[in-house]
């Protein structure tokens, strides 16, 4: 029971999802749109938090980084959580979620592998 | 046993009071809100609020971008108009935990502060929510901002 507090008590500094420098270009013009058609879980490379993507969800193409295609959308709340909590974008390659563009911090964070998108282009 | 039975109820009575002391008591959002400042052009506005009276006791200073802008009081909110870009909302417990957050001109921004237990003392942590759930929140909270 005393380990388990102990774990809990120090979770917030251990969790550290990795992020790697991105460096983000914005897309001129209107980008691609598509609608998720199923919920989504995607895990993160350092943390044991998931970031959830919500069935119905709009999503609009923005920018680029070298990992891949930058999405965002007004229907969710985006965020990757290890010990801190940042907002987030999702990063699409082909068909795949590879992980999350963190505007503020201007980095990538990878996700542990990347999850298959089913979506209907808009 | 009886002894037993009446400390305890003391105890409770006693707890009760403070965490019912502890609670925010200024103005509700839903009387202040029409006769609230509008959001300067260029700018967005961010609340921060905390519903949980778990862990009354810890109401650290809420920071925003390093600056103070209130408390973590239970059944309060505070609410600060900032230049549209990039923000960093934190309190100050024994361990700090951080959201980073963008905001665009004329955006509303919600962030509740949750409660978690830590080894020695609980911790107050912000969480970015959608919009309807902030609106729904904060309207029967109490304003304690400066």
């Amino acid at each position: 029971m005393l380990c388990l507090l102990f774990l809990t008590g120090c979770a917030f500094d251990v969790l550290h999802e990795k992020q790697l420098s991105a460096s983000f270009a914005p897309i001129s013009g209107q980008g691609r749109t598509w609608t998720l058609n199923e919920d989504l879980d995607v895990s993160f490379e350092g943390t044991t938090y998931k970031t959830h993507l919500k069935k119905g969800t709009r999503w609009q193409e923005v920018g680029h980084i070298a990992q891949g295609d930058v999405y965002v959308t007004k229907d969710q709340i985006v965020t990757v959580e290890g010990s801190n909590i940042h907002e987030a974008q999702v990063v699409l390659s082909g068909e795949s979620v590879v992980g999350c563009f963190l505007p503020v911090e201007g980095t990538f964070a990878p996700a542990r592998k990347p999850v298959a998108v089913h979506f209907a282009q808009n | 046993m009886f002894v037993f039975k009446r400390l305890t109820q003391a105890i409770v009575a006693t707890l009760c009071v403070f965490a019912l002391s502890s609670c925010a008591s200024g103005q509700k959002f839903s009387e202040m809100s029409s006769s609230m400042p509008k959001t300067p052009t260029g700018q967005g506005r961010i609340y921060i609020y905390r519903t949980s009276a778990l862990g009354a006791a810890i109401q650290p200073s809420i920071k925003v971008d390093g600056e103070v802008v209130g408390s973590a009081v239970p059944q309060g909110f505070v609410y600060v108009d900032r230049p549209a870009g990039n923000h960093e909302i934190s309190a100050s417990t024994e361990v700090k935990r951080t959201l980073s957050l963008t905001l665009a001109p004329g955006d509303k921004r919600y962030v509740r502060m949750d409660v978690s237990f830590g080894f020695f003392a609980g911790h107050i942590y912000p969480v970015l929510v959608e919009p309807a759930e902030g609106e729904a929140a904060i309207k029967n909270l109490h304003y304690i901002g400066k």
